[in-house]
């Protein structure tokens, strides 16, 4: 049996662990390229036009997976514990998916309501009946969850570089190469090292104090803890939020406020499928310079003192 | 204390007798004009959505006026409208600080009666209890004035519109179950039907803010009766609050009816939006007329099982997206095709029957 799986949306975080659970299973896994420009279109073409960014991708990657595979595996995220939401276009993309496409393509979509492991095996037992095998594959597969990175090892990755940018925004936008490699690679390219939430270690980002309590989408939560850990620990940040993103247009609001009183650089940058890159490096670039001036005057006030 | 609400549509009489019967003052502000989208898009954070704006324009205004308490419906979970008060609070600072504004979470009836209310208003809960009573008749009362409205305005519509002020005005002066209760009888009175039928019936579906204020849809129920069209709809203040308290048969229906496109819920009101428009399928309307703030994020996931629906039905359907730059001629011009594909199709199919 083949496998589709999108890269897109929750493959760049659960990729890996997906991809050895169905390994193991005996299904053969296919995932489709990186997302380019074809894939984009394929994907315009067929969603409305209101959405954000990774939703229209998303669909292109399905569309590009329907003529490869026997089924797609798509899951849907609803709410993990703590009654913590996912964003009301990802809960619904996976409808969207089966009106698109279910009379061509089975598509496996395992709802995860605050167990992740139970969706999982049943998802398993609809693709293998052995429960013995199930449960080997996933015992197997879920050691390979994303393993953060220690708090020391930050501060020693911190240390060597001439200043740090955190780059808060979405996993699913920072690990798509189409949407922020442009961005990054600026960054890196002027001497800046990056940290972004996924450096993180994960007790920071299901932080419970303050105001991330208020917040009940999952991963705008985990954004604001991310934000709160690094502000003091970096010297600026770069936001990335795709047009259209509604969770995003209420906690941008929120981080720009806390960053603009503690008087840290924040540069929020909109992206759209219409987004040049040339514009976007400009963007960055000067915020870079900014940054660097903001330095050179910090360390002239420190030797005049 | 001088409490001041945002409007919502012609609902909005109902929340005012509910706060007049609490014994507060209120403080309306002027009704929602160019000026106040103006002041709330001003103000608000740019990608926010709609009706955030709109109620935030409302509450400038209603500080302007003198207001000091200003009670914001608060506590959806997935969608935005529930972290709504929070920016709005901070937007509303930096204009004046001597005001609270008062999140009023919808999700617990038993702590919005015996908690919330009397801490706010310094009333026992047996008066709130009342209030609720008087509240979910005047908001039954406003629904059926909507129904009665546009079902008369669609076949004469000078002489609908000519009653609807005073009739507005019955529904406001009501103020015990009894004087509600004449109040409706006189109601039917006014727009007695007169035996002419509406050239089309649509079914309007979509976000509860646009499909209920009327002024933030630029009054699309009375553009489309202008045109000869029905306008039928669900969404309202009174089935609202039934939902609250648990027993909204209406919401169990549209579950059951989306399910063929949407199996779980993407929050909001995606779920209601699709199953009543099944629903108004399945009562034979013409057309189906959608409306949603721009970027809203589960009436998009919605506009994808409309689209299904027309396809598997036959039934045309409208989606409109409202932002502040949304021209009233450009909505019009829409509406107006609309409403002639559906005619025509209507004649068609009816030429073909003879």
């Amino acid at each position: 049996m083949k496998i589709g799986l999108p890269r897109a949306l929750l493959y760049y975080r659960y990729g890996q662990l997906w991809q050895r659970f169905l390994t193991s299973l005996g299904a053969e896994v296919i995932i489709s390229p990186k997302t380019d420009e074809a894939i984009l279109n394929k994907g315009l073409a067929c969603v409305s036009s209101e959405v954000c960014l990774p939703i229209k991708i998303v669909a292109g990657h399905l569309i590009e997976l329907k003529d490869k595979v026997d089924a797609i595996f798509f899951p849907r995220l609803e709410y993990l514990r703590d009654g913590l939401y996912a964003c009301p276009k990802m809960i619904g993309v996976v409808d969207v998916a089966r009106m698109l496409l279910a009379d061509q393509v089975q598509i496996l979509s395992p709802t995860i309501r605050g167990n992740f492991v139970r969706a999982h095996i049943r998802a398993g037992l609809e693709i293998c009946p052995n429960p013995f095998r199930v449960f080997k594959a996933w015992h197997q597969s879920s050691r390979s969850l994303v393993r953060r990175t220690t708090n020391q090892e930050l501060e020693t990755k911190a240390g060597k570089v001439a200043g740090v940018v955190g780059v808060i925004s979405h996993f699913y936008n920072l690990g798509d190469e189409f949407i922020s490699a442009a961005i990054i690679k600026t960054f890196i390219e002027n001497g800046y090292q990056i940290l972004t939430k996924e450096d993180l270690p994960a007790p920071v980002l299901l932080d419970r104090q303050g105001f991330a309590q208020n917040i009940r989408w999952v991963y705008e939560r985990e954004l604001f803890s991310a934000f709160e850990f690094l502000l003091g620990r970096v010297d600026g940040f770069c936001m990335v939020v795709s047009m259209g993103c509604g969770p995003d247009s209420l906690v941008a609001e929120f981080i720009r406020e806390r960053a603009q009183a503690e008087s840290v650089p924040f540069l929020l940058l909109v992206i759209d499928e219409h987004t040049g890159t040339a514009g976007l490096v400009t963007r960055v670039e000067a915020f870079i310079e900014l940054l660097n001036r903001r330095k050179r005057s910090s360390a002239s006030r420190c030797r005049a003192a | 204390m001088r409490v001041g609400i945002p409007y919502f549509g012609y609902d909005t009489i109902a929340l005012k007798g509910f706060i007049r019967e609490l014994g507060a003052e209120l403080v309306m502000p002027p009704p929602t004009s160019r000026r106040t989208i103006e002041i709330g898009v001003k103000l608000a954070p740019e990608l926010v959505c709609m009706p955030f704006k709109i109620t935030l324009g409302n509450f400038i205004e209603a500080l302007e006026r003198g207001a000091d308490t200003l009670l914001m419906a608060a506590g959806a979970r997935k969608c935005r409208f529930g972290y709504y008060h929070y920016l709005q609070e901070r937007a509303l600072r930096a204009v004046k600080s001597d005001f609270r504004l008062v999140p009023v979470t919808q999700y617990s009836a038993y702590e919005f009666i015996f908690k919330l209310m009397p801490a706010l208003f310094a009333v026992p809960p047996a008066r709130v209890l009342r209030a609720v009573y008087h509240l979910l008749i005047k908001s039954a009362l406003t629904r059926d004035l909507r129904r009665l409205l546009n079902r008369s305005r669609a076949v004469n519509f000078s002489q609908a519109e000519g009653l609807k002020e005073s009739a507005l005005r019955l529904i406001d002066e009501a103020r015990t179950a009894a004087e509600m209760r004449r109040a409706r009888l006189e109601l039917n009175r006014l727009f007695a039907r007169n035996g002419k039928e509406p050239a089309v019936r649509v079914g309007l579906v979509g976000e509860i803010y646009f499909t209920i204020d009327q002024a933030a849809n630029q009054e699309i129920e009375k553009e489309l009766a202008r045109l000869g069209a029905e306008v039928l709809f669900e969404r309202c203040l009174y089935n609202h609050l039934r939902h609250l308290l648990h027993s909204d048969f209406g919401y169990l229906r549209s579950r059951r009816l989306a399910r063929t496109y949407l199996r779980a819920c993407p929050g909001g009101e995606a779920i209601r939006t699709v199953g009543e428009a099944i629903w108004f399928v399945r009562q034979g309307v013409d057309g189906i007329v959608h409306l949603f703030p721009f970027t809203c994020m589960p009436e998009n996931i919605a506009i994808e099982a409309l689209q299904r629906l027309t396809e598997s039905s036959g039934v045309p359907v409208l989606s409109l997206s409202f932002d502040e730059h949304t021209s009233n001629t450009g909505l019009v011009t829409r509406i107006e095709a609309f409403v002639e594909l559906l005619r025509r199709r209507k004649n068609a199919r009816r030429l073909s029957r003879d």
